[in-house]
C-alpha cells in the first residue's frame, strides 16, 4: 500500500510540474510578452524593463522558470495590476465559495445518481431504464446555462420561491447565511453531473449483474433486494469513486459556467472576469490551482479506492 | 403420498425457453429425470446440450430471458414451481447446494471468505455474526481447507483456483442440502486438483447422506463417480440407466458415437489406421422447430421414421431402469479399452527436425509500474529436446507448467533467454534477419483458440493469404490456387473464402487455423492445445484430420495438452513437464502406461477413466499446491509435493536414460531393455 | 449458445453491408442521422431559397414578435431576421463542431498511436503530456486561450480541437495497447510479419471503429464548447452568427419576454447533440455487433 502511495504520489507530481510547465509557456506566448501583458497598454518602457529585470525575465528561460516555480513554491502567484491585489490573495477569498458550490453539487448528484443508475441496472432495457436514460442523455446535450436559465425561469418567475442569483456574501459565512441563494447554481450544476455519473453507475451495476458470483449469491437463496444491496452495490460503486476524481475537470468547467451565469462569486467568476479584462496573471493563476486542485482531488480518489477495495488493497500490499 | 419410493427430484416434462434478440432458444424439450437421496446422477452432454440449463431451471437461475415453461420440477413431492417466492428461496437456499464451473468468477471478490460462506445461515437460520463465522471455520476445516480460521477472514483472490472451489462447496454444505448440484465443478481445474476436488464430493455425498447432480461434458468424470447418468442431447434427455449398464451397453447411436469418439477408443476401432469415430456436422439450432429424433441428422443409422416421428425415452425391457430414445437402438457392447494406440513404427534414425538444448525462458515478475522487479518468473527452466520428421512429440502438464511457452519459444514468438534451438541444423539465435524471416516457413503454429487468432475483419480468404505474402511466396493466381487447395486439405467448402471468423464453429475454425499453418508448406507445426476448446465429437474430427496430414504431408508435430489421453492418442513420443522443467520423456506407450516419474504417475492417476469401476491408485495423489514459479525450489522442483521426496532431492536431478528418460532420484521403474 | 450450423444458407454478405443493416436496426442511431441531415439542410441550403440581410443591422425593426413583418421567427436586438439568423449560425456550429471533432480526432489518433506503439519512456513522457493537460479543465484553457487570439471561426476550430485531443489520444493508445498482444497478432508474428503489417493490416482496421465512434461524440462535444464559448463572451464576433452565440445573446431578453430568441437556438443545439450521441451509439453496435458470434 506504502509502494502503491509513493508511486501514485510520484505521478501526481510530474504531473504537477508539467502543469507549471505549462502554465510558464502560455506566459511567454502572451501578445507583447509577458510584462506588457501584464502591466498593461500604458506602462512606459523603463517600467517594463524594471518588471523584466526585477521577474528575471532577461534570464536564461531555464533560469526562469526555476525563478518561477520558486515563486509558485513561495505562494506566490504574482499580482493582478487590475485588482490591485496579489494573485493569491484574489483566489483565497473566492476558493472556499467555488469549493463549496463543488461539493454540494457532487453529493447532491451522487444521493441522485447511484438510485438511479441502479434502478435502470436492476429494470435494463425496461421503461424505467429507458426513461431514465433519455432524460440522462437530454441533460448532457442542453448546454448547462440553458438548462440553468430554465431552472430560472421556473422557480424565479414562474414559480418564484427562488432567488435567480447567488447568494453575495463576502465570506463563506455569510453565503451559508443565505442558504436560498445556494440553491439553484448547486442543483444546475448537479444535473449535468447526475446525468454523468448514472450512466457509469447502470453500466458498472450491469456488468457487477452479469457476474458469475451474483449467480452464487442468487443460489443461497437471497433475496434479490439482498443480492442487489449485500453483493453488487458495493462492487458495482466502488469503481464510482475513481469516476468522482476522473470527472473534476468537467466539474470546474461547470462551475465557470454556472458561477457566471448566477453571478456566484467564486474563482470561475474570478476567472471569467478576468479573460474580459485580459487580467493575465488571475488567468494563469487561476488556472494552475485549479489544475492543482484537480490532480489532488484525483489523488485522493484513487487512494480512496484502493483503501477501500480489497482487491486493490490487497494487490498493491503485496508487491 | 406413496411411502415406497418417492425420489428426491423428479423432473416431469420440463422444458425450459430463452428469449433472445432474434427468437426464442428452446433449450429444454420435456426432459424427465429424478434423483434418489444418496446418489449420485451424472448428467452428461456437448455443448448447447441443455445439461447447464436443467440444473439452472431446478436452482432457478436461468440467465436474464430464460425461463421454465412447462413440465414439473418435484423436490420431496412438492412442484417447485408452484411455492411462492419465498418458500422457493428458503428451499433452494437451504435443501439445495450448487457448485459452479468457474471458481474464480463465483465469489464475490469484495466480500470475507468467511462472510459468503456463512451467508445461508445468516440468512435463512438468522443466526448471529460469531456464531456464523464459528460454523464458517468448521465447515471450511471439513472441506479441506488449510488454516480455515486465517482464511474466513481472507478475500478470494488470495487463494487458488482449487481453494476456491473448495470454498464454494464448503457455501453449498454449510445449509447441509439434501441435493447437491455441481456444474462442472472441475473443468476449470487441472487434473490433480480436479481428482482432489471430485474425491471431496464423494465423501461429502456419503456423509451428509446428499444426492448429487454432477453436471459435466467429461465421460471419465461421470464413469467414475455417478450411480446413474443421463445423457443428453439438443435440450432432451436420450438416454438414462445405471453408469455401469450405460457404459457396458449404450444403447442410443449418440451414447455410442461420443464414447467411440474419445481418443481412448482408438485402438478398437477397426480400420487398423487408428482413426477416431467422429460425428459429422454440428448440433440443430435449437431456436427453429424440430421433429423426430434430434440427432438423426447425423445419425448413419437414421431412417426416413426417424426424422419425422418423436421418439420418446422407452425402458429397455430388462428392467433395470435404462431407457433410450432410439429406434435403432445399439445391440453389441461398445468397448473402451484401457490400452489405446499401439505403439506406433518407431522412427528411424534419421537426423532430427528440431533440436532444443538447454532451452531457458524468464520473465519480470509485476512488471506494471516504474521497474518494480521483485523476482524473475522462471517458466522454461532448461528444457532439451528432439522432434524427428515425421514425429509427433507430445508434450503435457497442467496449467503453468511451461508448455506454451516452449511452443512460443519453439515458434519464434518470443527470444529465448538462452539455449538453442535448432531447426534442420541451423540454430535459428546464429541466423541473420532475413534467415530467421524464411525461417517461419519451417514452424508454424496452430492456436486452442483459433477464433482469437484471426483477425476478426479479414475474410477467409485473406487469413489464408496472409502467410504466403509475408513470405512472398507465389504471385496472386499462385497464391489464390494455393488457398483453394488448403481449403481442399482441410475439408472445407470454397464458398468459405468469402466469410469471416464470426461465421464459422469451432470446429470449422480450427480446420481454417490448420490450412493457415499449413499454407507455407512447413515441416514442423506446433499445436497449442489445438482441441482443448471443442467438444469430444468435434475433437476427433480435428484429430483425424492433423493424423492424415500429417501422414500425407510427412509433417512433424510439437503437440502441446494438458489432456493425457489426447496426448497419448496423437503423439510417437511424450514429454512431461512440471514447473519449467521437463522431468520424463520417452515413447507415449512407455510413458503412459509405464511412467518412471512420480508426477507423471500421479498425472495419470489423476486422469478420470471412462471405465465405470476402475479403480484410481489412491497411494499416488500429491496434495497441496503448484509453487509459484517466482521462486521455485531448489534441485528437484516437484520434491515440495512428492510422496517418494528425500533429502538428496534438493540437489537437482539430471534427466537420463536411453528412449525413455527421466529426471527423478527415485525414478518408480528401470528403463525396459533396448528391443 | 453454440455457433449456428446453418451458414451455409445464410447468405454471403460484406462487411459494410453487415455493417450497414446493424446500423439500421438501431431507430435512434436513424433519427439520429436525420436531424443531422434535415439542420445541415436547414442551415446550408436554406439561405438559397430564404434570403435574408444578416449583416446590416435594422434598428426599426427591433424585438418583433414571430409573425410580424414577414419574421417567421420574430427579430433580435439588432434587427436581424431570427429565422435567416438560425441558418447562419447553424452553419458556424455545424462546421466548427465537425472540423473541431476532427481535428481532435486525427491529432489525437496520431499521438495516440505513437506512444501505444513506441511504449517505453516516450510512451510515458508523451502520456504524462496528456494527463498534464487534461487536468487543466478544458473551459478554463479555452478561455486561457480565446483570451491571447482572437477568436474567428478558424481559430476557435483550432483551439479546441488542439486540447479536445487529449480523450481520443487515451483512447487510441489503450486500443493499441490491447491490439498489440491479441493473438491473430501473434499468429501473424508466428509467419514472420513485420510490426509494420501488425500496424497496416491488423491494428488500424481494428481500432478504427474505435476512433470513428469516439470521432461522433468529439464532434457533439465541440458543439457544446463552442457554445459555452459564446456564452463567455469569446464567441465569434458579430455579425457572424452561431446557436451557442444567439442563445447567450438570448438569455438577456428572457426577462422582457422575447422567448424566440432563446427557445429555437437552444432547442437546435440540443438537437443536433442529440443526434450526434445517437449516431455514435448507433456506430458503436455497427463495430460491435458483426464482432459477435452468431
Amino acid at each position: 500500500m506504502t509502494r502503491y502511495l509513493l508511486t501514485r504520489l510520484g505521478q501526481a507530481l510530474v504531473i504537477v510540474i508539467l502543469v507549471t510547465l505549462i502554465t510558464f509557456v502560455i506566459l511567454h506566448l502572451l501578445p507583447g510578452g509577458a510584462a506588457r501583458a501584464i502591466l498593461g497598454k500604458e506602462a512606459t518602457l523603463q517600467q517594463i524593463a524594471a518588471f523584466n529585470h526585477e521577474m528575471g525575465y532577461d534570464r536564461p528561460l531555464w533560469e526562469q522558470y526555476a525563478m518561477y516555480l520558486q515563486r509558485l513554491v513561495q505562494g506566490d502567484l504574482g499580482y493582478s495590476f487590475q485588482l490591485n491585489q496579489s494573485v493569491a490573495e484574489a483566489i483565497v477569498q473566492r476558493l472556499p465559495k467555488t469549493m463549496l458550490l463543488s461539493l454540494a453539487s457532487t453529493l447532491l448528484a451522487v444521493v441522485v445518481a447511484v438510485p438511479l443508475g441502479v434502478v435502470q441496472a436492476v429494470r435494463r432495457n425496461r421503461w424505467p431504464d429507458y426513461t431514465i436514460n433519455a432524460l440522462s442523455l437530454l441533460a448532457y446535450a442542453t448546454p448547462i446555462f440553458f438548462m440553468g436559465l430554465m431552472m430560472i425561469i421556473l422557480f424565479s418567475q414562474v414559480w418564484p420561491v427562488l432567488p435567480p442569483e447567488a447568494s453575495q456574501g463576502f465570506t463563506l459565512a455569510e453565503m451559508l447565511a443565505d442558504p436560498a441563494g445556494l440553491v439553484l447554481p448547486t442543483v444546475t450544476l448537479a444535473i449535468l453531473t447526475v446525468a454523468v455519473y448514472s450512466r457509469y453507475i447502470r453500466s458498472s451495476m450491469v456488468d457487477n449483474l452479469n457476474e458469475n458470483y451474483v449467480r452464487t449469491a442468487r443460489s443461497k437463496g437471497l433475496s434479490e433486494g439482498r443480492v442487489i444491496v449485500g453483493h453488487t452495490l458495493r462492487n458495482g460503486l466502488f469503481p464510482v469513486i475513481t469516476l468522482l476524481g476522473m470527472y473534476l475537470p468537467a466539474l470546474f468547467s461547470g462551475a465557470l459556467v454556472v458561477e457566471r451565469l448566477f453571478n456566484f462569486p467564486g474563482m470561475g467568476l474570478l476567472f471569467w472576469q478576468a479573460a474580459l479584462k485580459r487580467d493575465y496573471p488571475i488567468l494563469l493563476g487561476v488556472t494552475l490551482l485549479i489544475s492543482v486542485a484537480t490532480v489532488v482531488g484525483a489523488l485522493v480518489a484513487d487512494v480512496l479506492y484502493a483503501a477501500v477495495d480489497p482487491r486493490v488493497r490487497l494487490r498493491a500490499g503485496r508487491s | 403420498m406413496e411411502a415406497t419410493h418417492q425420489p428426491l427430484l423428479r423432473l416431469r416434462d420440463l422444458s425450459t425457453d430463452i428469449a433472445l434478440r432474434r427468437g426464442t432458444v428452446h433449450a429444454l424439450d420435456q426432459v424427465n429425470l429424478q434423483v434418489d437421496q444418496g446418489e449420485t446422477l451424472g448428467i452428461v452432454g456437448e455443448s448447447g446440450s441443455g445439461k447447464t440449463m436443467t440444473v439452472l431451471s431446478i436452482m432457478g437461475l436461468l440467465p436474464h430471458g430464460g425461463s421454465v415453461v412447462g413440465g414439473e420440477i418435484l423436490f420431496d413431492g412438492r412442484d417447485l414451481r408452484g411455492l411462492e417466492a419465498q418458500e422457493l428461496r428458503r428451499v433452494r437456499g437451504v435443501e439445495m447446494g450448487m457448485v459452479f464451473q468457474d471458481p474464480l468468477t463465483s465469489l464475490n471478490p469484495t466480500m470475507r471468505i468467511g462472510a459468503q460462506v456463512a451467508e445461508p445461515l445468516r440468512v435463512h437460520q438468522g443466526i448471529g455474526k460469531a456464531e456464523a463465522r464459528d460454523r464458517a471455520v468448521e465447515i471450511l476445516r471439513r472441506v479441506g481447507m488449510p488454516r480455515p480460521d486465517k482464511i474466513v477472514d481472507d478475500y478470494p483472490h488470495q487463494l487458488s483456483g482449487g481453494m476456491r472451489q473448495r470454498v464454494v462447496i464448503a457455501m453449498a454444505l454449510i445449509r447441509s442440502p439434501r441435493l447437491l448440484i455441481a456444474d462442472e465443478p472441475t473443468t476449470a481445474l487441472d487434473v490433480t486438483t480436479q481428482r482432489q476436488i471430485l474425491e471431496l464430493i464423494d465423501d461429502l455425498r456419503e456423509e451428509f447422506k446428499m444426492a448429487v447432480i454432477l453436471v459435466t461434458h467429461d465421460l471419465g468424470v461421470i464413469a467414475g463417480r455417478a450411480d446413474r447418468v443421463a445423457v443428453m442431447y439438443a435440450g432432451r434427455v436420450v438416454e438414462t440407466g445405471t453408469t455401469a449398464e450405460l457404459f457396458r451397453s449404450p444403447r442410443h447411436r449418440y451414447t455410442e458415437a461420443l464414447m467411440r469418439a474419445l481418443p481412448e477408443s482408438a485402438a478398437a476401432d477397426a480400420d487398423g489406421q487408428g482413426r477416431l469415430y467422429s460425428i459429422p456436422g454440428l448440433p440443430p439450432d435449437l431456436s427453429r422447430p424440430l421433429t423426430g429424433c434430434r440427432f438423426a441428422p447425423r445419425c448413419r443409422f437414421a431412417t426416413d421414421e426417424c426424422r419425422t416421428t418423436d421418439v420418446a425415452l422407452t425402458p429397455d425391457g430388462a428392467g433395470s431402469g435404462h431407457e433410450f430414445a432410439c429406434l435403432h437402438p445399439v445391440t453389441e457392447p461398445v468397448a473402451i479399452t484401457a490400452s489405446s494406440a499401439a505403439p506406433r513404427a518407431a522412427s528411424g534414425a534419421a537426423e532430427p527436425l528440431l533440436t532444443v538444448r538447454d532451452l531457458v525462458k524468464e520473465y519480470d515478475a509485476g512488471g506494471a509500474g516504474v521497474r518494480k522487479v521483485s523476482g524473475r518468473v522462471s517458466a522454461v527452466a532448461g528444457v532439451s529436446f528432439d522432434v524427428a520428421p515425421g514425429e509427433t512429440l507430445g508434450i503435457v502438464g497442467e496449467s503453468g507448467c511451461g508448455k506454451s511457452t516452449v511452443g512460443r519459444l519453439v515458434a519464434g514468438l518470443e527470444p529465448s533467454t538462452s539455449g538453442q534451438i535448432i531447426v534442420d541444423g541451423t540454430d535459428v539465435a546464429t541466423l541473420g534477419r532475413a534467415a530467421r524471416h524464411r525461417m517461419h516457413r519451417q514452424v508454424q503454429l496452430m492456436f486452442q483458440d483459433s477464433y482469437a487468432a484471426m483477425n476478426p475483419r479479414m475474410r477467409i480468404d485473406s487469413i489464408l493469404t496472409e502467410p504466403l505474402e509475408i513470405q512472398r511466396v507465389g504471385d496472386a493466381a499462385a497464391r489464390r490456387a494455393r488457398v483453394s487447395e488448403l481449403l481442399d486439405q482441410v475439408g472445407l467448402p470454397r464458398r468459405a473464402l468469402e466469410r469471416y471468423p464470426h461465421e464459422f464453429s469451432g470446429g470449422q475454425l480450427q480446420r481454417i487455423g490448420l490450412a493457415r499453418s499449413l499454407a507455407l508448406r512447413p515441416r514442423l507445426i506446433v499445436a497449442d492445445e489445438p482441441v482443448s476448446a471443442l467438444d469430444v465429437s468435434v475433437q476427433a474430427q480435428v484429430l483425424n484430420l492433423m493424423r492424415d496430414l500429417q501422414r500425407g504431408l510427412g509433417l512433424s508435430y510439437v503437440f502441446i495438452s494438458h489432456d493425457l489421453s489426447v496426448v497419448d492418442y496423437m503423439a510417437d513420443r511424450i514429454g512431461v513437464m512440471y514447473l519449467g522443467k521437463l522431468v520424463e520423456a520417452g515413447p507415449a506407450h512407455q510413458v503412459v502406461r509405464a511412467p518412471r516419474h512420480p508426477y507423471t504417475q500421479a498425472l495419470l492417476d489423476a486422469v478420470p477413466s471412462p471405465h465405470p469401476g476402475h479403480a484410481s491408485n489412491a497411494g499416488t495423489a500429491i496434495r497441496g499446491e503448484l509453487p509459484s514459479a517466482v521462486n521455485p525450489p531448489t534441485g528437484c522442483r516437484f520434491r515440495t509435493r512428492c510422496p517418494l521426496a528425500q533429502d538428496i532431492c534438493a540437489t537437482e536431478p539430471p534427466l537420463e536414460g536411453g528412449t525413455h528418460q527421466v529426471a527423478c532420484h527415485f525414478p518408480l521403474r528401470q528403463e525396459p531393455p533396448e528391443s | 449458445m453454440t455457433a449456428t450450423p446453418h451458414e451455409e444458407e445464410a447468405p454471403v454478405r460484406g462487411m459494410w453491408r453487415q455493417g450497414f443493416e446493424v446500423f439500421c436496426e438501431n431507430r435512434l442511431a436513424l433519427v439520429g442521422v436525420g436531424i443531422f441531415v434535415l439542420l445541415t439542410a436547414f442551415s446550408f441550403l436554406g439561405p438559397v431559397f430564404y434570403r435574408t440581410d444578416q449583416v446590416h443591422t435594422d434598428l426599426t425593426q427591433v424585438f418583433l414578435t414571430p409573425g410580424t413583418g414577414g419574421h417567421p421567427f420574430g427579430t433580435d436586438g439588432v434587427g436581424y431576421d431570427q429565422f435567416g439568423r438560425l441558418m447562419l449560425g447553424g452553419q458556424t456550429s455545424i462546421v466548427v463542431g465537425l472540423a473541431a471533432g476532427l481535428l481532435a480526432t486525427v491529432v489525437g489518433t496520431i499521438w495516440g498511436a505513437i506512444a501505444g506503439f513506441a511504449g517505453g519512456w516516450l510512451d510515458a513522457v508523451m502520456m504524462r503530456v496528456v494527463d498534464a493537460m487534461m487536468s487543466i479543465p478544458a473551459l478554463f484553457l479555452f478561455m486561457l486561450m480565446a483570451s491571447i487570439v482572437t477568436p474567428t471561426v478558424p481559430m476557435l476550430i483550432v483551439i479546441i480541437g488542439a486540447f479536445a485531443w487529449l480523450g481520443p489520444a487515451r483512447l487510441v493508445r489503450g486500443e493499441a495497447l490491447t491490439l498489440r498482444t491479441r493473438e491473430y497478432v501473434m499468429a501473424m508474428r508466428g509467419m514472420g510479419g513485420t510490426g509494420g503489417r501488425a500496424v497496416r493490416r491488423h491494428i488500424i482496421p481494428n481500432a478504427i471503429g474505435t476512433v470513428i465512434v469516439n470521432a461522433t461524440f468529439q464532434v457533439a462535444d465541440a458543439i457544446l464548447y463552442v457554445a459555452y464559448l459564446s456564452f463567455l463572451g469569446l464567441g465569434v464576433p458579430p455579425p457572424a452568427a452561431n446557436w451557442g452565440g444567439m442563445l447567450s445573446d438570448g438569455l438577456s431578453d428572457t426577462f422582457s419576454g422575447h422567448w424566440w430568441l432563446l427557445y429555437p437556438p437552444g432547442i437546435a443545439i440540443i438537437l443536433i447533440v442529440l443526434a450526434f450521441n445517437f449516431i455514435g451509439d448507433g456506430l458503436r453496435d455497427v463495430f460491435e455487433v458483426r464482432l459477435r458470434r452468431r
